[in-house]
């Protein structure tokens, strides 16, 4: 079956031509749509199985990142979002559109409540904007954009990704097993402290949550910034491994497995 | 008009990271402790039109996050423990991003307008904690970090004074209490003109004057007027033709004729224009030989071929005098005006890179004079000015050269440049090309008109009254822009654009005075002035037509395709207007409210206006007394290394390359930071503008101001070959290198009072061009962009009331660029594997003149490095070779601080030990010190894998006979010298931390 996704993109979104790029490469149809042909029913989520708000800074991020597209989305559009959702489409919300998600209250999504803004993205410890990459470990959760990963390198670039939350918030999160990935660092690395550190202070190093049905996910990283394996920082020398023990590298980046389980869970289960 | 103030800050027990940063900033800068401090935000919401009801809505539905905020109408620092308030706020007619988009969004929930006048306004109270805090430190943090006068005012509180009397934030709403008129200026002599200018603040050139003053007296050109009703010029005509004639605008001094002498072989030519003999007429040369040139010097970038399909648009500007007085606003206007360039060349590109340059004096300045603003926080605004312009607008910054040298304390440069992508055609059209017709509408699109950089930095001098608005400097609005790239590209791929170009310098003024230009055989336009969307009502048409009001653009569209246009920038947001209609008639023509006020010939412009002369007097080094230093050779190499790669102009500035998004947009291949731990500088930076495609896009920028004290003519040599060494080093062609000059140089007018050395500098730029054009012309490098900044100059107070004046270094600033046709096969600088071979590749000659290590010592030296091309050249072809054969695991250009930096930052950007022999480099050279902190051009390092070494010295020839080491496990650096003796011992993780400590705490 054609596997469709809606890409938001405009006022301020700005990864939206590297992430209908990702979801091609992973066998779907993504298609670009503008806020507004989305807004006046131009465009309707009906015919999409997934909807994705990609990264940027929409409206600037000037009230809060995310703050004023969420607030546009809800009012015009929020009914119909959450019935997408409860009707089983996916909803994929990377950085800036995982902050718009946070604020519209869709995630959380604890016990399948779409309207209730529980979690934060603060701005850094740092206080400034970061780009790095780092050492994600994927955690046991319903999400179906994370299935068969278990630890991968992606880029962060962000100034307001630090999850905060009440304790309570946090635990449950946990508890439910709604803390998809996170941050590794410290005991968690295994034997390779090069990427190991959490860039912004995250509450419990959480990098991306999911509802308590798996099928919405938001997450600070950029898999799509990671389409190709020469995006990694390290490919030059990981080329050099391979091309000593006489094979060729992979060219696929790793990024790509993200939307490619998301195109898998939709072919399986419309 | 109701107005209401909104408070917003976080919950008191959460971190406010902004002030967590600022207090940090405080300490760092002034030495001075804060307990605590934190930040409100605050809305100034001016609207008759909403209730209380709406407000209560947009406070809660968007202004606080419920998780970590509180918000309240009525103030917060009330219930707050702090001994000092500090408020900051924009002044009038200051582009307020966040009040731009807050107002967008109340109108979005709750439907309604906000009227005319009305807006939101956005400011901030930082409040302070400390038991010793004094008011002169709040006053100090105050003045020296958190405001600028040129665009924001400040009021600073004691807690007590606050309770007395309270503070109510003023209203920055702009108030213009005059009424928009249009004056003639009887123009009877050249002398008149002349006053008229000067009062005016047009800035005319007194060599312009009498062609403008012969042309209102001619008879025909009278008696046309007439007919419009039109007699003497009028304010408007004036504004215009000052603007148009400015050097800004004509580069009159690079179309400058020149008259260089030698004074040490007496040597005399004349060069008739600058421009055209060392820039124009060497790259037409090279445009017919490099097919892959699509356009140069017309149009606002220089378009090169991508692949089959795609072209790319590349150029770099600089915004030195704004980002000297402003440098958050300088840099963010100068970045988002550069990336205006790439949407309006050709018929429109997408911008998939951008780059930028920082010049300033040194971070730590204590000197006696007295900057207007310290170094430092230059330094720091200028990062956020460009952070913000380029992350907000989705364009990754992977690459930037970051200089500092004390001839830049009187002024600053300021680097941005971008490059963009477009297919070669659209709608079976070239895209370089662009054609006006008669009864195309002229449309400009995008911000409105506001007083905004009126007259440029003259204003900055003016007197201000409570509503005036601060005219000269900008703050960006990328959001903004952001929208109308979407807009542009969609329109251009419709087919809907005859003609694009941006609105910078000079306003409407420039970009339909230039636009208009190309409709037909000779050009022309009608415009109706008051069609031009204002931010605030009253100004004049002469104010509208030059106003430089950023985010706009200039459009020409054919009256049947305008409906589907109309439609696009409705789905896009975006303000567009129908301001005239582009005419064949030779007549840029104007009309105010239906009377006509403006009306020239197009032809005055192309007329002989006098071309400006200079007078260039070189005296040599030898002339100029310069000597090699007397210098023993040193004992403790280990500490000299350490302190050498600790040093500000060639440690790691990791921190500013963290803060640019550099993989956005998806195509990054090599990053500005690599290595195992990335956290060491490229080479250069490669990226996918076309992610279907294999090719990769490679560009590299390089500036070196200490080898101009010896000779401009060498700098701009080493300049171009380091460029080519550094994209050779990560797999650029050389068959495909383009190239962009930026000249920065101090005024070269000679005066005998306020320029006495103007000659010497007028004859460093006539050497600078000449090298520029032997060499471009040598390596094939087509110029594909360029630019000139000719006043870096600065007078700053001395310790006793005394002006000094301080003339920037001259440089001239290279981008290269190259496509490389298969990105797998890119290299970076990193040793990738214990065992490898380590090669150096170029002969190490006794060049230290103006070298980092000679500067260490406080001496200059004369040896300048040379650039010799024939001997270069086969080499770095045989390296590009053995690169596509991906023979190379590694490859770096030898640039500043020689080889001893250079090989310790191979093996420390791969954590590895290196061991190497000195004794095994070709080359002469007999001191340890000379061949280890030598800058002789034409060098790398390589390392090969040893399964590899027949391969790639068979490549290589004469140029690898043997490697002179090889990457070890063990992490330690040793270099033996050339009489075998152990020179260095260091454990690399100490390398490595002198080389990242120097910034290392800057966030």
């Amino acid at each position: 079956m054609k596997v469709k996704a809606m890409v938001l993109e405009g006022y301020g979104i700005n990864c939206e031509r590297e992430t209908e790029y990702s979801f091609r490469l992973a066998g779907a149809e993504p298609e670009r749509v503008h806020v507004n042909e989305f807004i006046w029913g131009e465009k309707k989520l009906e015919d999409y199985q997934i909807f994705v708000i990609p990264g940027g800074f929409s409206y600037g991020d000037d009230h809060g990142a995310g703050t004023v597209l969420a607030s546009k989305l809800k009012n015009k559009k929020g009914e119909e979002l959450i019935r997408f959702i409860e009707g089983g489409g996916l909803g994929l919300g990377i950085c800036n559109g995982f902050q718009v998600f946070n604020r519209m209250g869709i995630l959380p999504g604890s016990d399948e409540n779409y309207d209730l803004e529980e979690v934060a993205l603060m701005p850094n410890d740092s206080g400034n904007f970061i780009d790095n990459t780092v050492n994600l470990v994927n955690k046991e959760s319903p999400c179906v954009f994370t299935k068969g990963i278990d630890r991968v390198d992606f880029p962060v670039r962000h100034a307001q990704g630090k999850i905060y939350g009440e304790d309570s918030v946090i635990k449950r999160l946990y508890k439910k097993k709604q803390v998809v990935m996170q941050y590794a660092k410290g005991s968690l690395t295994k034997n390779d402290k090069r990427y190991g550190y959490n860039p912004n202070g995250s509450m419990g190093d959480i990098a991306g949550i999911c509802d308590s049905t798996g099928r919405v996910f938001g997450f600070m990283p950029h898999p799509e910034a990671l389409n190709s394996k020469l995006n990694h920082p390290h490919w030059t020398i990981e080329k050099e491994v391979y091309k000593r023990r006489g094979e060729k590298m992979p060219l696929e980046g790793e990024g790509i497995q993200i939307f490619r389980n998301a195109v898998k869970y939709v072919q399986n289960n419309f | 008009m109701s107005t209401s103030q909104l408070e917003v800050m976080l919950k008191p027990g959460l971190e406010d990271s902004e002030g967590k940063k600022v207090k940090k900033k405080v300490k760092d800068y002034f030495g001075i402790n804060i307990e605590d401090i934190r930040t409100i935000d605050a809305k100034t919401i001016d609207s008759e039109n909403l209730d209380m009801e709406n407000l209560e809505l947009a406070r809660e539905k968007i202004f606080t996050n419920s998780v970590t905020q509180i918000s309240s109408f009525d103030s917060l620092a009330k219930s707050l423990d702090w001994d000092y308030m500090i408020w900051v706020g924009y002044r009038p007619g200051v582009m307020d991003p966040a009040g731009q988009t807050g107002m967008e969004a109340i109108e979005d929930l709750t439907g309604k307008s906000f009227g005319e006048g009305g807006g939101v306004y956005t400011s901030r109270y930082y409040l302070l904690r400390g038991k010793n805090l004094g008011s002169g430190d709040a006053e100090k943090i105050a003045n020296e970090m958190l405001f600028n006068d040129i665009i924001q005012r400040c009021k600073v509180l004691s807690r007590e004074d606050w309770k007395e009397k309270g503070f109510e934030i003023p209203s920055p709403k702009v108030i213009l209490d005059y009424k928009p008129e249009v004056v003639t200026l009887p123009v009877k002599s050249d002398e008149e003109l002349l006053k008229l200018s000067k009062e005016r603040k047009m800035a005319i050139n007194p060599r312009d004057i009498p062609t403008i003053t012969k042309y209102f007296k001619k008879a025909e050109v009278r008696e046309e007027r007439a007919k419009y009703g039109l007699g003497d010029p009028t304010d408007i005509e004036l504004e215009y033709i000052a603007q148009a004639r400015s050097d800004h605008c004509n580069h009159n001094t690079f179309n400058g004729k020149f008259y260089y002498k030698d004074m040490s072989t007496g040597e005399e030519t004349v060069v008739e224009n600058l421009f055209e003999e060392f820039i124009k007429k060497p790259t037409l040369e090279l445009a017919k030989e490099k097919d892959w040139v699509v356009s140069v010097l017309w149009d606002n970038a220089g378009i090169a071929k991508f692949d089959e399909n795609n072209n790319y648009t590349i150029s770099m500007e600089t915004h030195n005098s704004p980002t000297t007085m402003e440098e958050y606003g300088g840099a963010i206007t100068g970045n988002v005006g550069e990336y205006r360039d790439k949407l309006g060349a050709g018929l429109g590109s997408k911008i998939f890179m951008g780059l930028y340059g920082f010049c300033t004096a040194f971070r730590n300045y204590a000197g006696k004079l007295k900057p207007k603003r310290h170094p430092r926080r230059i330094s720091d605004g200028e990062i956020e000015g460009i952070r913000d312009g380029a992350n907000k607008s989705g364009v990754p910054t992977p690459f930037g050269v970051t200089v500092f040298h004390e001839g830049w304390l009187g002024k600053v440069n300021l680097y941005a440049g971008s490059v963009g992508i477009m297919p070669a055609q659209v709608k079976g059209k070239p895209t370089h090309e662009k054609h006006i017709n008669d009864g195309d509408l002229c449309l400009m699109v995008g911000g409105r008109v506001g007083k905004d950089g009126i007259h440029g930095v003259t204003a900055a001098s003016e007197e201000y009254s409570e509503h005036t608005p601060a005219g000269h400097v900008q703050i960006g609005f990328p959001y903004g822009q952001k929208k109308m790239e979407g807009l542009i590209l969609e329109a251009r791929d419709e087919g809907l654009l005859n003609y694009i170009t941006d609105n910078g310098g000079g306003g409407l003024s420039s970009s339909v005075g230039e636009s208009c230009r190309y409709c037909g055989k000779v050009g022309g336009v009608e415009i109706d002035l008051e069609k031009v969307p204002l931010k605030y009502l009253g100004m004049h048409p002469w104010e509208i037509w030059i106003s430089e009001s950023q985010e706009r653009m200039t459009l020409a569209v054919s009256p049947d395709k305008i409906d589907r246009f109309m439609e696009l920038a409705k789905k896009h947001d975006v303000e567009a207007t129908v301001i005239g209609t582009y005419r064949d008639n030779g007549r840029i023509h104007i009309n105010y409210e239906g009377k006509p006020i403006m009306h020239i010939g197009l032809d005055l412009m192309k007329k002989d206006f006098p071309q400006w002369e200079f007078e260039a007097e070189w005296t040599s080094p030898e002339m100029r007394g310069l000597t090699e230093p007397v210098l023993s050779e040193p004992k403790d190499y280990n500490s000299l290394l350490k302190d050498m790669l600790a040093r500000p102009n060639v440690c790691s500035k990791e921190w500013i390359a963290r803060q640019f998004d550099h993989e956005v947009q998806g195509g990054s291949v090599i990053k500005p930071m690599v290595g195992v731990e990335r956290d060491v500088h490229s080479d250069a930076a490669v990226s996918k503008p076309v992610l279907e495609s294999e090719k990769g896009f490679g560009v590299t920028q390089t500036i070196n101001p200490w080898y101009s004290e010896i000779d401009t003519y060498w700098m701009t040599a080493n300049v171009i070959d380091e460029s080519v060494r550094k994209l050779v080093s990560v797999g650029g062609d050389l068959e495909h290198i383009g190239g962009i000059d930026n000249f920065c140089w101090p005024n070269i007018q000679y005066d005998p009072e306020t320029n006495p050395d103007g000659k010497y500098k007028a004859a460093q730029l006539v050497r600078s061009n000449r090298a520029l054009k032997k060499y471009c012309k040598e390596y094939k490098i087509p110029l594909l962009s360029g630019k000139d900044s000719m006043y870096i100059d600065g007078n700053l107070e001395g310790e006793y009331g005394e002006n000094q004046k301080v003339s920037g270094p001259p440089v001239m600033h290279f981008t290269a660029n190259t496509v490389i046709p298969d990105a797998s096969k890119c290299v970076t600088m990193d040793a990738k594997m214990p065992g490898d071979l380590v090669y150096v590749l170029g002969e190490t000659k006794d060049e230290l003149g103006g070298s980092e290590y000679y500067d260490m010592f406080g001496h200059i030296g004369i040896n300048v490095p040379k650039v010799d091309v024939e001997k270069s050249l086969p080499m770095y072809r045989a390296l590009q070779k053995a690169i596509e054969e991906e023979l190379v695991a590694s490859a770096h250009a030898v640039s500043r601080g020689g080889l001893g930096v250079h090989l310790a930052e191979v093996a420390f950007a791969g954590n590895y030990g290196m061991d190497v022999n000195l004794g095994k480099l070709i080359g002469s050279l007999d001191r340890d010190d000379k061949i280890l902190f030598s800058e002789s051009s034409g060098r790398f390092i390589v390392t090969v894998a040893p399964e590899y070494r027949k391969k790639f010295e068979k490549i290589m020839g004469d140029y690898a006979i043997t490697p002179v080491g090889y990457v070890t496990k063990e992490s330690r650096f040793r270099v033996r010298g050339m009489h075998g003796d152990e020179l260095i011992n260091q454990d690399i993780g100490e390398l490595k931390h002198a080389y990242k400590k120097t910034f290392g705490d800057l966030v």
